[in-house]
């Protein structure tokens, strides 16, 4: 009996034009202490230290019963993550880190977190340090956010002065520190190993795994690595519980989120809702339709290594990990990316093969070498001079980046070319110059050389 | 034979030094602020980070000596520290100019016309990407994705303020306060969401409120 199919064309986030928005709430200065705290703020705080809601364990319990899953690419289920740390030894320090080096192409949706809810944020890393008992958490953000990570820490520093963070917070036993960390421009740093290479102040190459975080993270030490969004969450499923938040959106891959969509839409932007939207809906309900009144031609469903969906393939598909891994791709971290119908599909490749050729870290053969011999290959095509037999070369190099290398750079960059051409290989081959024997039939079958455009696949 | 105790970057060549001795030294405040930093981390490596930007805020950017300052003061090797400096591309390894364009023209600002705003900016300053003005006021970069992918086309000063929404009309504001020696404000885009519960302004303590536009159409790449 065939599976029944995920994408049915209906939506999985029930009645989202009345969805009320819990990270990024419609509040005036929400960044602010004073508001935050009108509104609720570290309440959930309160009651986890000062009334005993969780210990450890029960909150680590609580937050995996919930579904909540990473929203930071991997989509692994967080309480899950925390509950791989070790016993507790009072003689190893245990380290959270928190990924804010958000530079997949297309993302933008931490630095909203940073602008308008930094306290919610705050909340959910202190949060997770009693979850895992950590002593401090260090928040990793990118060093092009300079005006975010000023005013990440002035929240910080509020939170410090409140008595959110430090010693015995809220009269409790329980004491950790939070420390703000600047990047300096480099995408591999938010792969988690490289991260705490770089925390660690060296050069951000990544770290084979084994040994996982969860035994030797940072100086070696247990440390856990979750993304800013997914911490973002973990205060409001304390105050609503796990239910509450399980309830939300897509029953795999629950609870609101946020989406930033970019592109040739009228109404670019970062939204919140529920997982489980219709990529049909986000589209015409939400951004306001396609600009000029364009057809909509493809999608980049979440950040630049997600693979290319064209317009057919998104009908009735939901932005959830696994809808979107029927249709064919990657939810990621749900940085769209909408393209129109004029839109040059081997341009388009052209730049993301020069993205990852700047920001390959050069550790691994296969991937220093990879990535660029892609941006020459697919740069070749765009300028009319490659030749057909190129896109063949271009797909066997994928196959020798994928899975070869220490960290998925050599993956992420890879499959952009590899689906983009299996998607769109027609406008590809008009791009190479014709083969010499083009429309002849040379073993007379009656197919020419470069025939028919290759199917959709 | 005489063995410099300065490192070089090549065997053969003395290093060409931009500060002098008197220059190369933090003052009592900027110390205090890397004895924060090293406070923060198990061990003083932690804070190499934060310390090369502090001294590309003070230098402008890292020849050889500011390296070896930062070392010094971090007890740490000269080659630990220029490794971590030219590994990441935003410390600068060569003199830029006062301000440092760094304009996205990765694929969501690609298709919102990143390209034209790199290019108009190059006619307008007459110089190629990479290249500095002769003033030494402005140096333009194209950068990797930025994160303001629903603002594109966008650009930032010199690790600074973000500027969303370029236009060639933008652009020209921009180049000519910053002529006069003025940054931009910080722009804080607003969500979409909000322009129907808050009237598209949810910070009361920023001037500068940047709605969300419907992209431009790319001249040249779409």
């Amino acid at each position: 009996m065939e599976a029944p199919k995920l994408n049915d064309g209906k939506t999985k986030a029930g009645d989202w034009r009345s969805y009320e928005r819990v990270l990024l709430p419609p509040v005036r200065d929400l960044h602010t202490l004073d508001v935050y705290e009108q509104h609720g703020g570290y309440s959930a705080l309160r009651a986890v230290l000062s009334d005993g809601k969780f210990d450890p364990k029960g909150l680590a319990t609580h937050v995996k019963e919930s579904g909540l899953r990473g929203r930071g690419g991997a989509a692994f289920n967080t309480g899950l993550k925390w509950s791989f740390m070790p016993p507790v030894d009072p003689d190893v320090p245990r380290f959270l880190c928190c990924n804010g080096d958000e530079s997949e192409p297309g993302t933008f949706k931490d630095r909203q977190l940073f602008e308008y809810n930094p306290h919610l944020v705050i909340e959910g890393m202190v949060l997770a340090n009693y979850a895992i008992s950590a002593a401090v958490c260090y928040i990793y953000i990118r060093g092009e956010y300079a005006d975010w990570i000023r005013q990440f820490q002035h929240a910080v520093d509020e939170a410090y002065a409140a008595g959110y963070i430090g010693q015995n917070i809220l009269g409790s036993d329980f004491s950790t520190d939070i420390v703000v960390h600047k990047g300096a421009g480099a995408y591999i740093c938010g792969e988690e190993t490289s991260l705490m290479e770089s925390l660690e102040g060296k050069r951000g190459y990544p770290r084979v795994k084994p040994p996982f975080p969860a035994q030797k993270g940072i100086w070696a030490r247990p440390t856990t690595i979750n993304n800013v969004e997914t911490l973002a969450h973990v205060p409001l499923i304390v105050n609503r519980g796990a239910e509450w938040f399980a309830g939300i959106g897509a029953q795999k891959h629950p609870g609101p989120t946020i989406y930033g969509i970019s592109g040739h839409i009228n109404k670019p932007g970062a939204y919140e809702y529920p997982t489980g939207m219709l990529i049909s809906d986000l589209i015409d309900g939400v951004c306001g339709g396609m600009r000029g009144g364009k057809k909509f031609k493809a999608l980049v469903p979440g950040g630049s290594s997600t693979p290319v969906l064209t317009a057919e393939q998104c009908e009735g598909v939901t932005m959830d990990a696994d809808s979107l891994r029927e249709a064919g791709s990657m939810m990621g971290t749900a940085g769209m990316l909408v393209m129109d119908e004029d839109t040059d599909m081997v341009s388009f490749l052209r730049r993301i093969t020069h993205f990852y050729h700047h920001e390959s870290c050069g550790q691994c053969t296969p991937c220093r070498e990879g990535t660029g011999w892609l941006e020459k290959l697919v740069t070749r095509i765009d300028e009319g001079e490659g030749h057909l037999r190129d896109l063949d070369l271009l797909l066997e190099l994928c196959d020798n980046m994928e899975g070869r290398t220490i960290c998925a750079l050599a993956d992420a960059a890879a499959w952009p070319v590899r689906w983009t051409i299996r998607r769109f290989r027609s406008e590809f081959e008009a791009k190479c110059r014709p083969s010499t024997f083009a429309g002849t039939d040379l073993d007379g079958d009656g197919a020419t050389v470069v025939a028919e455009p290759t199917p959709v696949i | 034979m005489d063995v410099s105790p300065k490192p070089m970057y090549l065997p053969t060549e003395e290093p060409e030094r931009h500060f002098s001795d008197e220059e190369l030294v933090w003052t009592a405040e900027e110390q205090e602020r890397i004895d924060a930093w090293v406070a923060k981390y198990p061990t003083a490596d932690g804070a190499v980070m934060w310390v090369l930007w502090l001294a590309q805020e003070k230098f402008g950017w890292l020849p050889a000596g500011v390296i070896q300052l930062v070392a010094d003061s971090l007890d740490l090797p000269y080659a630990k520290v220029f490794g971590v400096a030219t590994f990441y591309t935003q410390y600068y390894k060569k003199e830029m100019g006062r301000f440092v364009l760094d304009v996205c023209t990765c694929f969501s600002c690609q298709l919102c016309g990143g390209y034209d705003i790199l290019h108009y900016l190059e006619e307008t300053l007459g110089i190629p990407k990479g290249g500095t003005t002769e003033d030494g006021l402005f140096s333009i970069q194209e950068a990797e994705c930025l994160g303001a992918c629903g603002s594109a086309p966008m650009l930032q000063v010199t690790n600074g303020p973000y500027v969303h929404n370029l236009t060639p009309e933008k652009c020209d504001r921009l180049i000519a306060s910053l002529r006069a020696g003025e940054l931009p404000a910080f722009e804080s885009v607003t969500l979409p969401q909000d322009e129907v519960d808050l009237d598209g302004n949810r910070r009361s303590d920023v001037e500068v409120i940047e709605q969300y536009v419907t992209p431009p159409v790319s001249e040249t790449v779409h």
